[in-house]
């Protein structure tokens, strides 16, 4: 039982936690919480689908093409649902925006894919039982990304452009920085990794239209529990998240199992709004 | 003789009131079609049966067209598209009876749109057949025009609880169900009946129908010692995610239950095919074929029929056509027997019916009941045996 809480908790853990990621990426440049992340990775699983099982294409030509249509729907987002709406940030209109882009795109795909799951091909071909690769790939997909993200930001120049508009948007302007181009891009790796989720999660999860209002409930959560825009907490919300959600799979069971984990989430809340791994903001009196 | 102004009048009005008298009316109610509604979810995500039952729709109006007609007169087929949307089905059965004065309805066919459209249809006393399973829909005293050819969810319920208990001699029940509004209703219902009937009901859970792992909910089935595992829900993904796991605890425990234990979509879900044996969903005795692959001999000479004239069946189930073909031939009597295309009479004629021989099943109506379809009629299927929208009776029956 230990094994099975640990493989499949860590496994939605993971997809949890990209999830988490990808609004995070999409908040850094932006101030935006975009609702649509979820709708990304649920994205990422039924391209994956359609790409590498109805199409026949080869994995990796499938998932490259996955991350592609997953990058235009983030730009997409930025386009429709984001950039008209920042001028009243303090209105919060983005709310809305982002929420019906998300509804929208959730039909389309139900009309166009069907509202039934469809099947998600296996990938790699190794592991049974708790090591089956459809607990271990997402976890893996996670390790990468977070490596890979943490790489773009240290270590690269788009990279450090990020964080300097995430940081100060109005000193980053002035310094000359390209910062409509800069948020276009943040949206499109926002897709990206939204892709990267659904398509490591897709034995899990299915290729499902319902899985992305599923997967942006549970994705905001490890993104407040970890502060907002730390990616850091994200991915030590998301796997704390997947495994207690799997524990209480196991001890209490199927709905209550939802509302324990959300009895959790808002006692860390109220023990710490900004967050396990925010710090407070300080506010210019 | 001086003749008044009002002597005029009344003398012009009495003279006109006769004349009209003396001319006859015209036979138009003798000659026209016989307008049949169809209130379909031709596109959207519950369009799979509108299909299968349009097929059959179409088959029927051209047989009997081809053959004269009812008395001579043409069946006409007024087709809406609801889009499984309750909102537009009920708009569509505003237009059906006040703009193109439709003689009777077959559908909506599901009953979400029909909880919308049969308080509309009773109002206007309007004949409506339809194939919805909830209870609600059918009552005699507030829906006196509303007929159920399908079983209704009581009826899908008796036939599992009966396959666990009599034919598979089973006494520890697990009953699941996912977390919608159906399923809980459906695990409920059914609990309470398993345990009317003295079965020990060992488990019962309603799951998340996305959760990932069904790992914690088949352990604790199985550590409570439930010998087969009763399904409620129509999501395959859930279903799937069920069979794989058994698999994988090297479980040989039965499911029985919903009929979507035996679409289609499983086939690719499931990791092996074997993961599906041992699941037997609700079927119908004229749509299963026996272990020597052969129909009940009124349902081969309509897949022979069928075929011939080019209906597809392999995309489909058969008790959707034949269903669809019941519907229009019920309305087609009605008016042969009544004489007319007048409401009332269409009804008379369905309450008076007792097991009338349709394709689908012996119907049975009465004033006080509309629950058309019989019971022992229903059956389990072996869920992975498709074969031309048909299926292999589970085991145990003779």
């Amino acid at each position: 039982m230990l094994a099975s809480i640990i493989a499949s908790g860590l496994a939605a853990g993971a997809i949890y936690a990209l999830v988490g990621v990808t609004y995070n990426t999409m908040f850094s440049t932006s101030r935006v919480m975009s609702f649509t992340a979820g709708q990304l990775a649920m994205l990422g699983g039924v391209f994956g689908s359609l790409f590498t099982l109805k199409m026949g294409l080869p994995a990796i030509v499938g998932f490259a093409l996955t991350l592609v249509c997953c990058a235009v729907i983030g730009i997409i987002t930025e386009f429709v649902a984001v950039r008209p709406v920042l001028k009243n940030l303090d209105q919060h209109l983005y709310v809305l925006s982002t929420l019906a882009l998300a509804l929208m795109i959730q039909q389309v795909a139900a009309i166009k894919w069907g509202t039934e799951p469809q099947p998600f091909p296996r990938l790699v071909g190794f592991g049974s039982g708790v090591f089956d690769e459809r607990f271990w790939l997402p976890v893996v997909a996670c390790a990468v990304t977070i490596v890979g993200l943490e790489v773009l930001y240290r270590r690269t120049l788009v990279g450090r452009a990020f964080l300097a508009i995430a940081e100060d948007n109005f000193a980053a302007r002035a310094l000359g920085l390209p910062e409509r181009n800069l948020r276009i891009a943040s949206y499109a790796l926002a897709g990206i990794v939204g892709g990267i989720a659904g398509f490591s999660g897709g034995q899990l999860l299915l290729a499902f239209f319902a899985n992305g209002a599923l997967l942006n409930f549970y994705g905001f959560v490890p993104v407040a529990l970890g502060g907002l825009g730390n990616n850091r907490g994200a991915i030590a919300g998301g796997l704390a998240l997947g495994l207690f959600q799997q524990a209480a799979n196991f001890l209490v069971g199927g709905i209550f199992s939802s509302v324990a984990v959300f009895t959790l989430f808002i006692v860390v809340l109220l023990a710490a709004p900004q967050g396990l791994f925010g710090a407070a903001t300080a506010r210019r009196v | 003789m001086a003749v008044s102004r009002r002597e005029l009048l009344v003398g012009g009005a009495g003279a006109l009131g006769a004349a009209s008298l003396s001319f006859p009316m015209p036979a138009l109610a003798q000659t026209e079609p016989i307008r049949i509604g169809c209130l379909a979810a031709m596109t959207g995500p519950s369009s799979a049966p509108t299909i299968g039952f349009n097929r059959g729709v179409d088959f029927s109006v051209k047989a009997i067209n081809a053959a004269g007609g009812v008395k001579g007169r043409k069946i006409e087929i007024v087709m809406r598209d609801t889009q499984g949307d309750p909102t537009k089905a009920v708009n569509a059965t505003q237009e059906m009876i006040s703009q193109v004065k439709v003689h009777g309805i077959w559908g909506p066919f599901n009953s979400g749109e029909a909880l919308a459209t049969t308080p509309i249809m009773a109002r206007a006393k309007m004949p409506d057949i339809h194939p919805c399973v909830v209870e609600s829909l059918i009552d005699p005293t507030k829906y006196p025009n509303a007929f159920r050819m399908a079983p209704s969810n009581s009826q899908w319920d008796d036939a599992v609880r009966n396959y666990c208990l009599k034919v598979l001699k089973v006494k520890k029940v697990a009953v699941i169900g996912d977390t919608t509004g159906y399923g809980v209703t459906a695990v409920g219902a059914s609990v309470a009946a398993f345990k009317k009937d003295g079965a020990d009901v060992v488990y019962q859970a309603n799951i998340d129908a996305t959760q990932p792992d069904m790992t914690p909910d088949m352990l604790r089935a199985k550590n409570a010692g439930a010998e087969v595992i009763v399904v409620w829900s129509v999501t395959t993904g859930m279903e799937a995610r069920m069979f794989n796991t058994r698999a994988a605890m090297n479980w040989d425990v039965p499911f029985a239950g919903h009929p979507s234990l035996a679409s289609g979509e499983l086939a690719g879900l499931v990791e092996k095919p074997e993961n599906w044996k041992k699941v037997y969903a609700i079927g119908y005795k004229s749509c299963s074929y026996d272990a020597s692959g052969k129909l009940p001999p009124k349902s081969e000479e309509l897949v022979d029929r069928l075929t011939k004239a080019g209906v597809g069946l392999n995309d489909t189930l058969l008790w959707w056509i034949a269903g669809g073909i019941d519907a229009i031939e019920l309305f087609a009597k009605a008016v042969e027997a009544s004489g007319g295309t007048e409401s009332a009479g269409i009804i008379a004629y369905l309450n008076g019916l007792n097991k009338y021989p349709g394709y689908f099943g012996n119907y049975t109506f009465t004033p006080t009941q509309h629950n058309g379809y019989p019971t022992e009629e229903i059956v389990m299927s072996e869920a992975s045996t498709a074969k031309n929208g048909t299926f292999a009776l589970a085991p145990g029956y003779s």
